[in-house]
């Protein structure tokens, strides 16, 4: 905070008087910029927008006028960070309607009076900061929440890989197709009234469709082969052993969470006709919310390894079910899982989408509120950065690294990080065994070496190397980017790149 | 002469501009400022090189400089040239530039009476 935090206003008005006396009636209390026409305006909002607290614009201005600025204010967006109070001697109707409408906030009419110029002044920061106080808090907020609760999600997750040796990934990626098939299912008929709140809400509880398999012995869960009919008749309580579970959290009996979660796991394995258990519910009287379930898991079980099949591809996964060969579910569903075929692929294809998934809620829920619209730029980053995101995971079969020196650690990224269990977060890397045992020594000592031979000019270093590894030799070629503080001599601050597997 | 005096010469609202400034020293800068305006001969100039949507601006700063400080009498007359050229088409006559150019005139000199 440059100037003890003095908030700024750009006056903007071609008259030199009216500059000068606005200027003479604010610079007290006030950092004061001026422009003269508004090309000059625009100049100074694009070089520096993010640190002018407030606009006073005129309107009738030589080579750009007030209107044209509010234009490129508005399709810049800036106009939602910036409050812009129109100056101008200008004062009928249509001429307040038009700027209104192009995101004025408030309007001086001439001559200027000190005491309404202060108070419209004072009231407009006001109002501003006190929103962009707002949008800030209520960003944080949901992120925290939606940082808790996919953790849970994540936890839960790696507790039921532990006990049913089933993929890790079954109960994330029950999560995803839940979230895309419902998102499709809204988009296709007015049917189902579900907000982007509920949506997530179903996809969270989906989370606990298998809850009930803790009840169920160890011995039947993990048998490799055919199970007996009195060992599939165990298998199938698992559904209500979870609804009772859940019936049994008296505390949160009634939060839509637990409620939806006791739909899912009692209901995750009814079919549409009728033929499924534990309840044999027939179409709509099974809750959409464990109709989706049950189509995600299934899905999901033809597509993952079991100890008693192999994988099935997305193609084959597909065919059987609209073939009929899994039960038979809601026709609009299916229509939804064809859809959704194409996303539904890259997204399973992708598994590190998940990372990005608070991020994308935190932007529906916060395009939920109108009055938050205020941050749409930020809203815009952050849809940016989820976008950049999930390309770069989507496209890349390697593992990329990001590494400070202060704090001394290294963070691991891309599918291949997911795919071997390699950890996310690796302190101290250099003496790290778990990055030996990633990498191997030899890797290490190049990777070192390497590091050694990056300058500021050249800060981009490559190489390939040979190195034993799971039984053979591979090549592997590392790239990165070293950075460097802006000391005086530089000093190395941290690098980030990747390993490709040749 | 007094400010009081002054803004009576020109015909002026002494009251209005004192209430809104709220100081006499901050008026007084800003009318000694109007001396270096210079956007009669701006006018003047668009006029003569037949640029009537710039004239119109130039009449339209007269007259918001005029409103700022209170002096009615060029207010009223920079109006109404301001809403004759505002059609950016030339002048039927010269009767509204002659007021502003009389009124504007007379300001300046009486600027220079409050100075001595």
């Amino acid at each position: 905070m440059d100037n003890m935090g003095r908030q700024k206003i750009l006056i903007v008005d071609d008259s030199d008087m009216n500059r000068s006396l606005l200027s003479d009636m604010l610079e007290d209390e006030y950092e004061i910029m001026e422009a003269s026409d508004g090309e000059e305006a625009v100049a100074i909002l694009n070089l520096r927008n993010t640190d002018i607290d407030l606009v006073l614009l005129d309107l009738v201005m030589p080579k750009m006028n007030g209107f044209q600025v509010l234009t490129v204010m508005k399709e810049r967006q800036w106009i939602e960070d910036v409050p812009v109070i129109m100056i101008s001697s200008e004062s009928s109707p249509a001429f307040l309607d038009k700027a209104y409408g192009l995101g004025a906030t408030d309007y001086i009419s001439r001559p200027f009076d000190v005491a309404v110029v202060h108070r419209r002044v004072v009231n407009t920061l006001l109002l501003y900061g006190k929103q962009k106080k707002l949008v800030d808090l209520v960003t944080e907020q949901i992120y925290e929440k939606e940082k808790t609760s996919s953790m849970m999600v994540h936890i839960l997750s790696h507790i039921m890989e532990f006990r049913n040796g089933e993929s890790g990934e079954h109960v994330l990626n029950i999560n995803i197709i839940t979230d895309l098939l419902l998102r499709q299912l809204v988009q296709i008929c007015d049917q189902y009234p579900l907000s982007v709140s509920d949506i997530h809400l179903i996809a969270t509880a989906s989370a606990l469709h298998d809850a009930g398999k803790i009840a169920i012995p160890y011995k039947i869960l993990n048998k490799p082969g055919r199970f007996t009919d009195e060992e599939y008749e165990i298998m199938k309580t698992h559904s209500m052993q979870g609804a009772m579970m859940l019936e049994k959290v008296t505390k949160y009996k009634d939060e839509p969470l637990v409620k939806t979660a006791y739909e899912i796991a009692r209901w995750h394995h009814e079919r549409w006709d009728g033929r499924g258990y534990p309840d044999g519910l027939k179409g709509e009287e099974i809750p959409i919310s464990a109709q989706v379930v049950a189509l995600a898991d299934v899905y999901d079980a033809l597509t993952s390894p079991r100890v008693y099949k192999k994988a099935f591809t997305h193609e084959q996964a597909l065919d059987m079910i609209l073939n009929g060969e899994c039960g038979s579910f809601n026709p609009l569903l299916m229509d939804c899982l064809k859809v959704s075929a194409p996303q539904l692929r890259e997204l399973l294809n992708s598994e590190s989408t998940q990372d990005s998934g608070e991020l994308e809620v935190i932007v529906d829920e916060i395009g939920m509120h109108e009055e938050l619209s205020a941050s749409g730029r930020t809203l815009q980053l952050l849809e940016r950065e989820r976008a950049k995101y999930q390309f770069f995971a989507a496209i890349s079969r390697e593992i990329q690294f990001e590494y400070t020196v202060s704090p001394n650690m290294v963070r691991l990224m891309g599918s291949e990080v997911a795919e071997r269990g390699l950890p996310e977060l690796i302190m101290d890397p250099a003496n790290s065994d778990q990055i030996r045992e990633i990498l191997g020594e030899e890797t290490m000592q190049i990777m070192n070496g390497v590091l050694n031979t990056a300058t500021p000019d050249q800060p981009i270093v490559e190489r390939e190397f040979e190195a034993l590894g799971h039984g053979g030799t591979i090549r592997k070629k590392v790239i990165y980017r070293v950075e460097w503080s802006a000391d005086e001599p530089p000093q190395i601050i941290g690098a980030y790149g990747k390993i490709i597997l040749l | 002469m007094t400010l009081k005096e002054f803004y009576d010469k020109i015909g002026g609202d002494y009251n209005g501009v004192m209430s809104r400034l709220m100081k006499e020293e901050r008026v007084v800068k800003f009318v000694r400022r109007f001396l270096d305006d210079k956007s009669l001969a701006t006018l003047d100039e668009k006029l003569a090189e037949g640029n009537y949507e710039e004239a119109f601006r130039a009449a339209h700063t007269i007259k918001g400089v005029a409103s700022n400080l209170g002096f009615s009498r060029l207010l009223d007359s920079s109006n109404e040239l301001t809403e004759e050229l505002r059609g950016g088409t030339a002048l039927a006559n010269t009767d509204h530039l002659d007021r502003v150019r009389a009124d504007y005139e007379q300001t300046i000199e009486a600027i220079h009476a409050l100075e001595n």
